[in-house]
């Protein structure tokens, strides 16, 4: 207590030496600021302003005034788009996909690991984990031209095997029901080998001793897969799904704008390739900015949420 | 110890299951690199499923001559050098700076690095600034925001964070300055992790059709993913493949759209494949760090 207090109350002299002590701290590291100096910049420039600019979600934009000097328009972006079909549309569409990725694709690369660890021919595992990882450095502008290539109804393998099963050739990337298949697929096929390596490192902390142990008890191998190495990796497999739960309202624009044909903009248009659309094609940048605000601060509560509900339920978080 | 009977039934099963998904993998690339070398007007009689029937290097000749693809792939790889070298050096720079203990207002900077991976700033914010910087007319909307990335960012402070501090204090007893502590005794020590991070960001950037697609207002400065992409576009929107061009004038060419776009997916995706396999005991070691502490 007492040296607290004695702490707390500095003296006139004493606040002046810290400051100066402080001051001769900051110099003697001063090449260090400035070995940050860069990428300060550049964060404040390419995230801190654009932060800023959000403010454009409550403005009427006029290019002459620009941002700051525009007059104010309170909410009324927020409530043209709350008001819209679009934003029913988006959102469903968005966790529609997020969702299905949840569901399908984020087991997979579990599953692949588990699989993977079962393997004892060493170079057959390594050949296995070498080719898995490729679709994930290619671009998803190549993944879709080789899709393209498969489903083309000009000598596509696909339709090849449709006609010789006595059916018509399909145009597959224009069809409305073939969308959600499509996406689902190609992103666990460009993810799965990727997503699998973390899963396998932890696999590789489970301690050793825990499985001779089992073994000695009697345990086959299916049973130290499920007692042993699932709870052993269970902290990894939390904190990947929150990750992926903070990141629903994310459902991969990159891939989804490849994808999206005429035809399937029904079902095919998120909140991020609408803000595209509206933001940069037609321009509205008030009313797209409304949007992607609406979206990061509902990311934000969800990461928050997931953090604090997985926290304290399975004692895993990310901070 | 033997084998029971279930444990034989699923040995086969899994090294049938994981040799069926290498399968699924590899052969699209196959099957696209196979159709590139095969004329593109026979093709379009299908079948083409293994090897080349007709087979040519027109589709790679024709793709090389072409007005767009040929500059567009030497912006992508100008880019792809020049990102890499960039990002490598500010990065390191900074996370250098971070990881050094009694550094004052540390508290302060880590929530300045860390606040940004979790808000981010939204496309349209981030796109008028872009366009007030002159970016979006300009080569360098390539290169400045790759400087830096939230994730390289923490790989490689992680990485320096578990190099001995005491190398660094008795570099600086004998009168080391920060710099040669960095360039001589950090960076060689992180070679792997360095090695990572370039790959990343060198597929990165080799990779990134969107960046120009939406914010590059020059179509003469667009990288060669977003010309494929715009094939892409054009090809899906058309959904109709022309076969050779030049056939009105007369000469009869065997190549289309569609072969041409399969050369040309093949080009981009040859580097690529020649790079990655090298550097995988490297990145799969930088994804665990990171995985541990991003």
């Amino acid at each position: 207590m007492g040296v607290s207090k004695g702490k707390s109350v500095l003296t006139v002299n004493e606040k002046k030496q810290n400051r100066k002590r402080l001051w001769k701290e900051i110099k003697k590291h001063k090449v260090l600021y400035l070995f940050m100096l860069p990428c300060v910049i550049w964060l404040l420039v390419f995230c801190y302003a654009p932060m800023a600019g959000n403010i454009l979600a409550f403005k009427n934009y006029r290019f002459d005034l620009g941002i700051f000097g525009s007059e104010w328009a309170g909410l009324k972006h927020f409530k043209a788009f709350m008001s819209s079909p679009e934003f029913w549309l988006t959102i469903r569409n968005t966790l529609i996909i997020s969702g299905l990725k949840i569901l399908f694709c984020f087991p997979a690369p579990i599953i692949l690991a588990l699989l993977l660890n079962e393997v004892r021919a060493p170079k057959f595992k390594r050949a296995i984990q070498t080719m898995s990882y490729l679709p994930n450095f290619v671009s998803w502008a190549v993944v879709v031209s080789l899709m393209t290539a498969i489903f083309t109804p000009y000598g596509g393998i696909f339709n090849d095997i449709r006609k010789s099963m006595g059916l018509e050739a399909i145009f597959v990337m224009g069809e409305k029901n073939a969308f959600y298949p499509l996406v689902i697929f190609s992103d666990m096929w460009k993810g799965v080998g990727w997503g699998s390596i973390v899963y396998l490192a932890a696999i590789t902390g489970v301690d050793q001793g825990l499985y001779e142990a089992a073994t000695i008890d009697g345990a086959n191998r299916w049973q130290c897969t499920w007692h042993i190495t699932l709870p052993g990796i269970s902290t990894t497999i939390g904190i990947m799904f929150i990750m992926a739960v903070g990141g629903i309202l994310n459902a991969g624009y990159d891939q989804i704008l490849l994808l999206q044909q005429p035809a399937n903009t029904q079902i095919s248009q998120i909140l991020d390739t609408y803000i595209l659309q509206t933001g940069i094609r037609y321009g509205k940048f008030e009313y797209a900015t409304a949007i992607g605000l609406f979206k990061s601060v509902f990311s934000l509560i969800l990461v928050s949420l997931t953090n604090y509900l997985t926290q304290k339920y399975a004692e895993v978080g990310l901070w | 110890m033997k084998e029971t009977k279930g444990q034989k039934i699923f040995k086969i099963f899994n090294y049938s299951f994981l040799a069926l998904l290498g399968l699924i993998t590899f052969y699209p690339f196959w099957y696209v690199l196979v159709a590139s070398l095969n004329t593109g007007r026979d093709f379009m009689r299908g079948g083409v499923w293994l090897w080349p029937r007709e087979f040519t290097l027109e589709n790679y000749i024709k793709a090389f001559a072409d007005d767009r693809i040929l500059p567009s792939l030497q912006i992508s790889v100008s880019i792809t050098v020049i990102s890499v070298v960039v990002g490598l050096i500010f990065t390191a720079l900074a996370a250098y700076a971070m990881c050094i203990r009694t550094l004052p207002g540390k508290k302060f900077l880590n929530f300045f690095w860390y606040f940004t991976s979790i808000f981010s700033a939204g496309i349209i914010p981030y796109y008028m600034v872009l366009r007030s910087l002159k970016l979006t007319s300009s080569y360098w909307l390539y290169i400045l925001p790759s400087i830096y990335s939230f994730y390289n960012f923490i790989l490689l402070r992680t990485n320096f964070a578990n190099i001995p501090y005491e190398l660094r204090e008795s570099a600086q007893l004998d009168g080391a300055s920060e710099w040669t502590i960095l360039s001589r005794i950090y960076l060689p020590l992180s070679k792997p992790i360095l090695a990572t991070l370039a790959l990343f960001i060198g597929v990165g950037k080799w990779n990134d059709w969107f960046t120009a697609a939406y914010y590059q207002s020059k179509t003469a400065l667009y990288p060669a993913a977003t010309v494929l992409q715009r094939i892409l576009a054009e090809a899906s929107a058309g959904s109709q493949v022309k076969v050779g061009q030049e056939t009105a004038l007369g000469t009869m060419t065997s190549y289309t759209t569609q072969s041409l776009q399969m050369a040309f997916v093949m080009i981009l995706t040859m580097p690529i494949v020649v790079v990655y396999p090298f550097l995988q005991k490297y990145y799969v070691k930088g994804v665990m760090v990171g995985s541990v502490k991003g």
